[in-house]
């Protein structure tokens, strides 16, 4: 359970962030860690870390939840490489990385032009195609995914720039 | 436009789970045999993933580490190939009637032999069946139920979370009044016919909350009901009317 005493607050909170509400994001949560024990065999720590897996779990399954469809309906999120002081820290040095992490992203994802800020944030933590996110904001496709590509851009920068991402 | 660029235009959609299955089919293909889009997407992909710290934590409710403690146990129980096969509890007497006709008539007193006899076969065929698979299913699903209570257990309620890759079912009980001396709470799986299997035997903590888990498949039931009986292991059929229930589906 160790790895559910370090991860439980972030997972809850993607999943209470997408969905809102306290009963589904625990199903969710619960999901997700067995999700982690049971396929433990199918982790493969080069494409991410075990808190990334754990969070796109978190996420893909609370979208499932938010928007009513199936995974074969839509994208599942992919596993994507972390940032890269996540496996550098023992743990001793867990707390203070993470805060570290977290603060920096709070601060990156703040420092984003709103419009971009939202274009991401609807992807992520809403759900929505880009097609759709083009339609809720009333601008062509080609703007949303101009937005997307500036945010993350700007975002992969700003904590390349703080050494959390190893390019 | 070309090709190219219209697919790299999307690959940051695509990184953030944005685009429709197809669309993400095309641009994985792409990606797969373009160099320049493949390093693309790692850098973008990296901000993505990078995108969940900034939630602010929130401490789950204490239940939850006890309902993913007992989910987990269960399920490495299940990936145990010699994990013995469970047997079904054949029910001396009693035969509840099935989710219509909730809530539940009197209970007979009395079986006709050819019904045991049937009712045993069923089990006996059931308990073969009902084994742990030690191959997880691919796609993790789960359901939800509601148990309400009525009578004396009115403010009692009882949350089914069906784990059904796992085979096993969790039920979050709350507001259950402390029991008589001498007395547990059994919990009963019904199928259609209104043959009671008894799933669990507990007791609340003070609160008169419990998370109780059932270690068989929920296939093949329509009910779960709850009733009080004899401490400590409960009786083989249940000996009143159940004021806890509700159906599962």
């Amino acid at each position: 359970m160790e790895l559910y005493d370090r991860y439980a607050g972030l997972s809850y909170a993607v999943a209470m962030r997408v969905l809102g509400d306290p009963a589904r994001a625990e199903d969710v949560v619960q999901e997700a860690f067995l999700k982690i024990w049971t396929n433990a065999a199918g982790f493969d720590p080069k494409k991410g870390s075990l808190r990334t897996w754990l969070i796109t779990a978190v996420r893909n399954r609370s979208i499932d939840y938010l928007r009513g469809r199936g995974a074969h309906e839509r994208q599942e999120l992919e596993l994507q490489p972390d940032l890269a002081s996540t496996s550098a820290h023992s743990d001793p040095w867990h707390e203070v990385s993470l805060g570290l992490e977290r603060a920096a992203v709070r601060e990156a994802v703040g420092s984003l032009p709103a419009e971009q800020r939202q274009a991401v944030q609807l992807a992520y933590f809403g759900g929505y195609s880009q097609s759709e996110i083009a339609g809720i904001t009333h601008v062509p496709l080609s703007t949303v995914k101009g937005r997307m590509r500036l945010a993350l851009e700007k975002l992969s920068s700003y904590l390349l720039g703080r050494g959390l991402v190893g390019v | 436009m070309s090709d190219h660029e219209e697919l790299e235009s999307s690959v940051a959609a695509w990184v953030l789970g944005a685009l429709e299955a197809d669309e993400a089919a095309s641009i994985r293909v792409h990606v797969e045999g373009c160099a320049t889009c493949q390093q693309t997407a790692a850098r973008l992909g990296r901000a993505a993933a990078a995108l969940p710290l900034e939630v602010e934590e929130i401490s789950p409710p204490a239940r939850l580490r006890e309902r993913v403690y007992v989910a987990a146990a269960a399920a490495r129980a299940s990936t145990v190939p010699s994990a013995p096969a469970r047997k079904r509890v054949v029910p001396a007497r009693g035969r509840w009637k099935p989710a219509a006709s909730i809530p539940f008539g009197p209970l007979p007193v009395l079986v006709a032999a050819a019904t045991v006899v049937l009712a045993l076969l069923i089990g006996l065929a059931a308990g073969n069946v009902i084994g742990r698979n030690s191959v997880p299913p691919a796609a993790a699903q789960v359901a939800r139920y509601q148990l309400v209570g009525h009578g004396t257990l009115a403010g009692a309620r009882g949350t089914v979370v069906n784990l059904k890759v796992e085979g096993v079912a969790l039920v979050d009980f709350s507001g259950l009044p402390p029991l008589a001396k001498g007395k547990v709470y059994q919990l009963w799986l019904i199928t259609p016919g209104g043959h009671p299997d008894s799933a669990a035997v507990f007791v609340p903590d003070s609160n008169g909350g419990k998370v109780v888990l059932v270690g068989l498949p929920l296939n093949g039931y329509s009910q779960m009901a709850v009733t009080a009986e004899d401490a400590p292991n409960g009786s083989p059929a249940p000996s009143q009317q159940p004021e806890l229930y509700g159906n599962l589906g």
